[in-house]
């Protein structure tokens, strides 16, 4: 037992001797607290009994945490992160008046709580998890307040009033900080998966082809005609290969890309072939009234690749000898 | 709305198109519909929701059946409360567009499903598409 936690288990006794807390408030520091607000006393307590706060709350974390997430979670850093927490909580408190100031996402106790759950988040501990966290400083905290002052049930409701207050609001932004970086990480990821999912293969010298893969909105049609244009004019494409096996529905408006696409490219010199249209597809096309009457279309890749070739006086065959 | 209500879906983002062509395709697969009609269904669905985002920028899209013991019966219904389809009857023919689009939707869409029922007019337009098969 350290010699913080004998002065607490004195100060503890000494508070359940007197009548009141305010009593022993105005003796022990000299100041007369009568006057103060509920969220100046919380503000005050929280100071003073930061160590046992911080081990109960070490230990809660650690029981319930601690084998879920081994090496990830260090006593030191939650001694760290539960020291910081308690002064922004005191010093918060001291700021508030009788009602609770609410807590932003720029104030200092809106960034910690930010800044954990990022952290959390990356470490790979779950929300609920983090949640957890928060929820055991609050039962500390209020273990803590009903052990000062078990003879005033008044009193602690009052005290507790303006925690539970602050502890929901912390929640609820640690919950809005997950969602905010997971909407961070799935904007990245469409991100990448759209530089990824258009790329223009060199297929032989003039030939290039485009797999188109997916949806094809606006944003992707823009960019896969970019792409196809560039390396047209850098690899001086003769044909271009356009498959469209991978996009799963082909209405007007794809249609209408891929035209544009395909126009774009004739107007470089390059021809078209398309492949993958199927039979359903091909259906659907003519039915809208879709006719893509300026452009080689092939039933497979395979064929494609051979039409392409030959337009470009290529052919594949066997090497000697193989069958 | 005929028969019961199998899905309503929201349309309001291009994700929305998606998922509603993909929900109509399952839906239709499920009642029996074969793999050309269900690629014609998903691409009409995709159609007018396509309008829908365009024109009205929101709107809604009801799937629902009235199956009998000898016949598939699908229909969507795609709603929105946007400004409308000016001249609806020029809208129907090909080549006419006022967003610039190919003018293929509508009229291709038509062609598309069995039956096609349209009412527009400042601040609701109404379209439903129905696929009628006769059970194997």
């Amino acid at each position: 037992m350290g010699p913080s936690v004998c002065v607490y288990l004195w100060r503890v006794f000494y508070c359940c001797r007197g009548e009141d807390y305010y009593r022993w408030g105005t003796t022990k520091k000299g100041i007369d607290v009568s006057t103060k607000s509920n969220t100046a006393v919380l503000s005050t307590l929280l100071e003073q009994n930061r160590t046992a706060i911080i081990e109960e709350w070490k230990r809660t974390v650690m029981d319930s945490l601690g084998h879920k997430y081994p090496g990830v979670l260090s006593m030191d850093e939650l001694h760290r992160h539960a020291d910081m927490k308690l002064s922004a909580f005191s010093a918060y408190f001291s700021t508030c008046g009788e009602a609770l100031v609410t807590v932003t996402k720029e104030s200092t106790l809106g960034r910690m709580v930010y800044e954990l759950s990022t952290d959390h988040d990356m470490r790979g501990i779950k929300p609920v998890d983090t949640a957890l966290y928060l929820v055991a400083l609050k039962k500390a905290i209020s273990h803590r307040l009903a052990l000062l002052l078990p003879n005033s049930q008044e009193q602690l409701v009052d005290l507790l009033e303006p925690l539970f207050g602050l502890m929901d609001q912390l929640t609820l932004l640690s919950f809005d900080a997950y969602s905010t970086t997971r909407e961070k990480v799935i904007a990245q990821q469409s991100q990448s998966l759209m530089e990824l999912s258009t790329p223009v293969i060199v297929l032989w010298n003039n030939v290039l082809l485009l797999p188109l893969v997916g949806v094809i909105d606006t944003i992707r049609a823009r960019q896969f005609t970019e792409r196809m244009l560039e390396a047209i004019t850098r690899h001086e494409g003769i044909v271009t290969i356009i498959d469209v096996t991978g996009v799963p529905v082909f209405d007007t408006g794809v249609a209408r890309h891929i035209m544009k696409a395909v126009d774009a490219a004739q107007l470089l010199g390059s021809k078209v072939v398309m492949t993958g249209i199927s039979p359903e597809g091909a259906q659907t096309l003519t039915k809208l009234g879709i006719s893509f009457a300026n452009v080689t279309s092939r039933v497979s890749l395979r064929a494609g690749v051979a039409e392409a070739l030959k337009l470009v006086g290529r052919r594949i065959e066997l090497i000697n000898g193989a069958n | 709305m005929k028969g019961n209500v199998l899905q309503h879906l929201a349309v309001a983002t291009a994700t929305d198109i998606v998922r509603a062509r993909s929900v109509a395709r399952q839906e239709a697969a499920r009642i029996g519909f074969g793999l050309a009609d269900q690629t014609r269904l998903a691409t009409a669905v995709s159609e007018l929701a396509r309008n829908v985002l365009k024109y009205a920028s929101e709107g809604s899209c009801l799937i629902h059946e009235d199956s009998t013991a000898t016949e598939m019966r699908l229909h969507i219904t795609m709603e929105d409360h946007g400004p409308g389809i000016p001249d609806v009857a020029a809208a129907m023919k090909d080549g006419y567009s006022t967003g610039g689009g190919m003018g293929a939707g509508l009229p291709g869409t038509r062609r598309l499903v069995d039956k096609f029922e349209i009412e527009s007019f400042p601040g609701l337009t109404r379209v439903t598409i129905s696929m009628v098969r006769k059970r194997q």
